[in-house]
C-alpha cells in the first residue's frame, strides 16, 4: 500500500479566529454592535431575547442569529417578535456556534439596515467560551435556580464575557440563592463584569438592560 | 474547552485539507496537545477515535503528541491511497 503524509502544522483554532476577525471587521465597518449570548440550557436566553426584540424593535432594527443543536424552535419563537430575519443555525450535534456559521448567517442580513445584532449561542457554558465569533462582547446569563457558584465552576466564560445577566429574578423568593454572593464569585473571576438582574417574565430589571442596549446600538437612542 | 468540539474542528480541518472524497483513505491524524491547552488528552483521543472510525472516515486513528505549554494543532495527516507501492 502507498502511504503518504501531509504536513499540516496548523493551530486548531486558527481558521476560526481568522474568520472571526473578518466578521468583526464587517460589523465594525457597518457600526453594528453584536452581542453573543451564552448560558447553560434553560437559563432563559430565548425569553430574554423575545422580550428584548418586542421592546427594542419599536425603535431599532434588530437582527438575530440563533443556534441550536437540533430544531428551529428558538428561531420560530423569536421570529414572532421581529419583522427582521432570524437566522437559524442548526449545529447538528456541535455544542457551540463557530465564526464560519456566523459569517454565513450574516450573508443574509442587511447590516446597513441593522442597529443591533444578537447571537444566541447553543446552550452550553463550556465550548462557546473558546470560540470567537467576531462579536463585540460575550454576554453570559445564569439564573437564580442554578446556584451562586456557577462562575467558579465555569470560570472561562465569566472571564471571556464583558456582561453578565442574572435571570429569573422572580423566582428568588422560592430558591436558596444569594445574589450578592453570586455576583461576588463572578467578580472574583472578572472584576470588570457588568451585571444586570432581570426577570424577563415579570419585567423586573429589564429597563436597565434595554437602556444599556439602546446606548450600545448603532443609532444610539436617547434614553 | 470541550473535547468533542475540538475533535469536530480537527475533522473539519482534515476534510478541508484533503477533500471529502479522500477522507476514507485517512489512516492517521497527528495532533500536538499541550499540557496547558485546557484539554484532557484521553478525552480528546476518545472523541477523535469515535469520529474517525465512522463515515465519512473509514478507520483512521488519532496520534496525540503530548507537549508542554498551550499548543493545540493538527500536525499531519497520513493517507493510504490503496495503490501498491512503487
Amino acid at each position: 500500500m502507498a502511504i503518504r503524509t501531509i504536513e499540516v502544522r496548523e493551530p486548531v483554532m486558527a481558521r476560526n479566529n481568522e474568520i472571526a476577525a473578518t466578521v468583526r471587521t464587517r460589523l465594525r465597518d457597518a457600526a453594528v454592535p453584536a452581542f453573543n449570548l451564552v448560558s447553560s440550557p434553560g437559563s432563559g436566553k430565548t425569553l430574554l431575547l423575545e422580550r428584548t426584540l418586542a421592546e427594542l424593535g419599536k425603535d431599532l432594527q434588530l437582527a438575530v442569529v440563533t443556534g441550536d443543536v437540533q430544531t428551529q424552535n428558538d428561531a420560530e419563537r423569536l421570529a414572532q417578535h421581529t419583522n427582521r430575519l432570524v437566522q437559524a443555525v442548526v449545529t447538528n450535534g456541535a455544542c457551540h456556534l463557530d465564526a464560519r456559521q456566523v459569517e454565513t448567517a450574516l450573508a443574509a442580513i442587511d447590516l446597513g439596515e441593522t442597529d443591533l445584532l444578537f447571537i444566541e449561542n447553543v446552550g452550553n457554558l463550556v465550548c462557546p467560551a473558546s470560540w470567537d465569533l467576531g462579536e463585540e462582547a460575550k454576554v453570559v446569563l445564569f439564573s437564580v435556580t442554578e446556584g451562586e457558584d456557577k462562575p467558579l465552576k465555569y470560570p472561562k466564560i465569566f472571564r471571556e464575557a464583558r456582561i453578565a445577566v442574572l435571570t429569573k429574578m422572580d423566582l428568588l423568593p422560592y430558591v436558596p440563592f444569594e445574589v450578592e454572593k453570586a455576583i461576588g464569585f463572578a467578580r472574583q473571576i472578572n472584576p470588570g463584569l457588568q451585571f444586570f438582574r432581570t426577570s424577563a417574565l415579570t419585567g423586573v430589571g429589564m429597563h436597565e438592560w434595554y437602556t444599556f442596549l439602546r446606548r450600545s446600538a448603532r443609532k444610539a437612542v436617547a434614553v | 474547552m470541550h473535547e468533542m468540539s475540538v475533535a469536530l474542528e480537527i475533522c473539519r480541518m482534515a476534510e478541508e485539507r484533503i477533500g471529502p472524497e479522500a477522507l476514507p483513505q485517512l489512516v492517521e491524524v497527528g495532533v500536538e496537545i499541550g499540557s496547558d491547552s485546557g484539554l484532557e488528552p484521553e478525552s480528546l483521543r476518545f472523541c477523535l477515535e469515535a469520529l474517525l472510525s465512522a463515515p465519512p472516515f473509514a478507520n483512521a486513528r488519532p496520534m496525540l503528541d503530548l507537549r508542554a505549554g498551550d499548543v493545540l494543532r493538527l500536525t499531519y495527516l497520513e493517507l493510504d491511497d490503496g495503490n501498491p507501492d512503487d
